[in-house]
């Protein structure tokens, strides 16, 4: 019964379209009424407490470090550096896309911001070049996708705090899955390109190769400074964060010479602001996870379950199940924030660890950015790229199924996840 | 006479944990002598946030109870930073005979006047330093090692004060930390180190005990005026009964820790008294630093026992 | 905001352990960007929503939609704000372990956000009523930004 006042309260205020945040916080409010222990501190103490963490301040400096990349002129050298690679071979422009995509995904934790940055510069390219238009934004959106699963992740630093799992380790564990997921997309587009009339770039000589190479050098250091800094000794995420943005910084200002002084006032309050809505609801996912643990409505859950709870592999696919749902439908923080405390209690009671149960709930949650109605990195593909939402969503179908058995080959295999994990962690 | 209740009660440390049989033990006899009907439904695992969070809704009223460290408590009553004092207990039987005295009353009665009641004061062990570079015999090992501890004052003093680079960090990325050297070393006591696993990741484990900080079991003063004198007595009892549970299931747990840290091939190494002294009397300017702050008047009380149980 | 929290935590770096007060100083300058910001965040309409349901709605059932949800926002806000008020005197009397400043100083900051928000959705309720709501402020509840540069913070989020 509990669980149909919660699904009532939360579904019920964000369908008046009110913020996700107060959403939450009807939910509490709800779920105070129903308990009987209806208390204005319990909001007020949860609300403060859910924003100080240290290990949050890893969002804003992840944020800045994305910003200033954005700005310093970062995603057009590493096109560059990838078309001098691969322009040149059958649908090379779309491998481009997915190499740029993964190399992007290690810059920065933002999959729109990938994705915009990528469409804008890769779409007109591929027009003039012949391609398909509505698969090549699916392609670009799909490899977008990739960010919040490759670190550095907004969405893993949120669920390491809510999920109380060392934010560090899920970040080594992305790393793998991540390329699995780029590499089933150089896949799907082999097999959908190969019949395709298209126009190939130039080979690039070697000196070509080599001068891009060596102007993207430092965007491409800088997931060997994240990854580098937590496997060797900078230690915590939020210390890796401060020194990518000081390091964006520098690059992006003496070294780039596209950031100009006078453009970091926007580029803060841009961090800021975004740092913001992030914390927000952070904040107001407390009050309502604090009231879920309260109610015990994971207990309700997995008394509903039961018969799932021996078999882990079955458990998992009933999650992905539901995250995938929930996902074609909420935003990704939302997603993150409102099923972590529903669905923790039940991975721990089932014996799952959680550090696998988080990549694969990232990279679930990631899937729900380019599943629509609410897919937010279809509507910024179909913007930039100037194509009709319903074309986008057919043209990202065969990418977005690479993807799902990606995570299908990941619930059937944790292996895949656990063993690259051991090796990053060098053991 | 009893009413039904249902006394929501925090941990910050798992189920597993010794704490687990304590609250087991305090849910039966509360069962017992209420006939039933005072509940206890546990929280495990800062499920219902921190311990100073938990500790802040019973002085609010809106929860009924918490098994609390009283570290991160200092902020709301200074005198609880004197079980911060670095080397304040020598063993178990000192820490019992003060806490459960007279001693162990004073504070409880402080904590009153902030809207706490304390029931018991439970066991959460002798803190002791690992760490990957080397055996910790005298104080002097202590030099340039890169420790994490928590994050308060005293501690921060003591380990400065032995010449260490004191780090702070949250428990989660500890193990990482620990793993990829970016730390020398953590300090907790055995059952911790054994159930976080940090042996995997240490060489040298140095039965330091620079500190016992013992877990009080909180009621909300608000709620408990509410109670009936039964239900009050009753819970006073129940907390007491269990306490005794809960501190013979950690001392076991905690031998069998060190046996099994021990058994991975951690060295372990005793101080010998002489050195144990001279930590002693190394950390002793830390009590002088902080004696102001906790109130010279508990500082003094606490000095004045601990000769008493040594029978100076 | 950011530059101090910024700031601080470089402080960290160039110092090494040095300022045990950078953790919980920085972590309290959080708190506040986030509070502060969560008003002028409110204030553009930027907070993460959904508008599946309303974007299909007429101008009547918007209008009536964003009473609604406003009127909710103002019972969240006065829920935050009395709660704050209450806990006023167990935060003055509880101390930040390391800079020992009054945790009010920190949790203070519930009264501003819970104040300006509550006052936006009022002023929002008022605009509504008096026949005052632009065309553009309502395609925006509808989740039509087209011609809005503050919902570009969503796509530098997800
Ligand atoms: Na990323
Ligand atoms: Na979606």
């Amino acid at each position: 019964m509990t669980i149909v006042v919660f699904l009532t309260s939360l579904l019920g205020s964000m369908a008046l379209g009110m913020p996700i945040a107060f959403a939450l916080i009807v939910c509490a409010l709800a779920l105070m009424l129903w308990l009987g222990n209806f208390d204005s501190q319990i909001v007020a103490q949860n609300m403060i407490i859910g924003a100080d963490n240290f290990q949050l301040l890893a969002v804003p400096f992840f944020l800045l470090a994305g910003e200033l990349m954005n700005v310093g002129g970062l995603s057009k050298r590493i096109v560059n550096f990838a078309l001098a690679c691969l322009g040149h071979i059958h649908g090379g422009l779309g491998y481009v896309a997915i190499v740029a995509a993964l190399i992007l995904a290690a810059l920065s934790g933002s999959a729109a911001a990938d994705t915009a940055a990528l469409a804008a510069i890769l779409i007109p390219m591929m027009r003039n070049a012949g391609y398909d238009i509505p698969r090549s934004a699916g392609l670009i959106a799909a490899g977008g996708i990739i960010a919040p699963v490759i670190p550095p992740s907004i969405g893993f630093i949120i669920f390491g705090v809510a999920a109380n799992v060392s934010i560090s380790q899920l970040f080594l564990a992305g790393v793998v899955p991540g390329l699995m997921m780029g590499l089933s997309l150089v896949v799907a587009w082999a097999i959908v390109v190969r019949r395709d009339k298209l126009e190939r770039a130039p080979r690039a000589s070697m000196r070509e190769r080599g001068k891009a190479f060596i102007d993207g050098f430092f965007a491409l250091m800088m997931p060997v400074l994240i990854l580098g800094g937590i496997k060797w000794g900078i230690v915590t995420p939020t210390e890796a964060a401060v020194l990518a943005a000081v390091y964006a910084l520098v690059i992006g200002m003496f070294v780039y010479r596209e950031l100009k002084p006078s453009m970091l006032y926007g580029v803060f309050l841009t961090a800021a602001k975004t740092t913001a809505v992030v914390m927000f609801l952070v904040a107001a996912a407390l009050v309502s996870a604090w009231l879920i643990t309260q109610a015990n409505i994971p207990g309700e859950i997995s008394g509903l379950i039961q018969p799932l709870m021996g078999n882990k592999t079955a458990l998992m696919f009933a999650m992905m199940f539901l995250v995938v749902i929930v996902g074609t439908a909420l935003d990704f923080s939302p997603t993150v924030l409102i099923l972590t405390p529903v669905l923790m209690p039940i991975v721990k009671q089932a014996g799952i660890d959680p550090v696998y149960f988080g990549v694969l709930f990232i990279i679930n949650n990631a899937i729900g950015l380019i599943t629509p109605p609410v897919g937010i990195v279809l509507n910024v593909v179909s913007g930039v790229a100037r194509v009709p939402m319903g074309a986008v969503i057919r043209g990202v179908n065969p990418f977005l199924m690479a993807q799902i058995f990606v995570l299908v080959l990941l619930i059937v295999f944790p292996d895949l996840v656990m063993v690259p994990l051991a090796w990053l962690r060098g053991r | 006479q009893f009413t039904e209740r249902n006394i929501r009660l925090s941990n910050g440390v798992n189920e597993d944990h010794p704490n687990g049989k304590g609250v087991d033990k305090f849910r039966a006899c509360l069962a017992d002598k209420s006939g039933g009907k005072m509940k206890v439904q546990g929280f495990w695992g800062n499920a219902l946030g921190g311990d100073l969070q938990a500790t802040q809704a019973l002085r609010s009223g809106t929860q009924e109870m918490v098994v609390t460290s009283s570290s991160p408590l200092i902020g709301i009553l200074p005198d609880l930073g004197v079980f911060d004092l670095p080397f304040l207990f020598a063993n178990e039987k000192e820490a019992d005979a003060i806490l459960d005295g007279s001693f162990g009353k004073h504070i409880s009665d402080k904590l009153e006047t902030v809207g706490l009641v304390n029931l018991a004061y439970w066991e959460n062990g002798f803190r002791n330093l690992t760490n990957s570079r080397r055996p910790v015999e005298k104080w002097e090992d202590f030099k340039g090692l890169k420790v994490r501890v928590m994050q308060n004052n005293v501690f921060l003093d003591t380990f400065k004060n032995m010449g260490a680079n004191a780090v702070p960090m949250a428990f989660g990325e500890v193990f990482t930390a620990l793993e990829t050297k970016a730390i020398d070393g953590q300090e907790n006591p055995f059952v911790t180190i054994d159930t976080s696993k940090f042996y995997e990741v240490q060489k040298y484990l140095s039965v330091t005990r620079h500190a016992y900080t013992p877990f009080l079991v909180l009621y909300s003063k608000k709620l408990w005026d509410g109670l009936s004198k039964d239900e009050q007595a009753a819970l006073r009892d129940c907390a007491v009964v269990s306490r005794d549970e809960q501190r013979k299931v950690i001392r076991e747990l905690s031998q069998a820790s060190l046996d099994k840290i021990k058994g991975e091939g951690t060295v372990v190494n005793e101080l010998n008294a002489q050195e144990a002294q001279r930590m002693r009397e190394q950390a002793r300017s830390v009590w002088d630093k902080h004696a102001a702050t906790i109130g010279p008047e508990t500082v003094k009380m606490m000095q004045a026992e601990i000769d008493k149980v040594r029978g100076k | 905001m950011v530059v101090m929290v910024f700031g601080n935590v470089v402080l960290r770096y160039l110092f090494d352990t040095g300022i045990d007060v950078s953790e919980e100083l920085s972590r309290y300058f959080f708190v506040w960007l986030t509070f502060i910001g969560a008003v002028v965040v409110g204030r553009e309409h930027a907070h993460l929503g959904v508008e599946t349901l309303v974007s299909r709605l007429g101008d009547k059932g918007r209008k009536l939609c964003m009473v609604l949800s406003d009127l909710f926002i103002i019972a969240c806000c006065a829920v935050f704000f009395w709660g704050t008020w209450q806990q006023a005197e167990i935060n003055a009397t509880n101390y930040a372990p390391i800079t020992e400043i009054s945790m009010l100083w920190i949790y203070g900051v519930g009264f501003f956000a819970s104040l300006g928000l509550g006052l936006l959705a009022a002023l929002r309720i008022l605009r509504v009523v008096s026949g005052r709501m632009s065309e553009q402020e309502l395609r925006a509840f509808a989740g039509d930004y087209s011609d809005d540069a503050a919902h570009a913070l969503r796509e530098r989020l997800e």
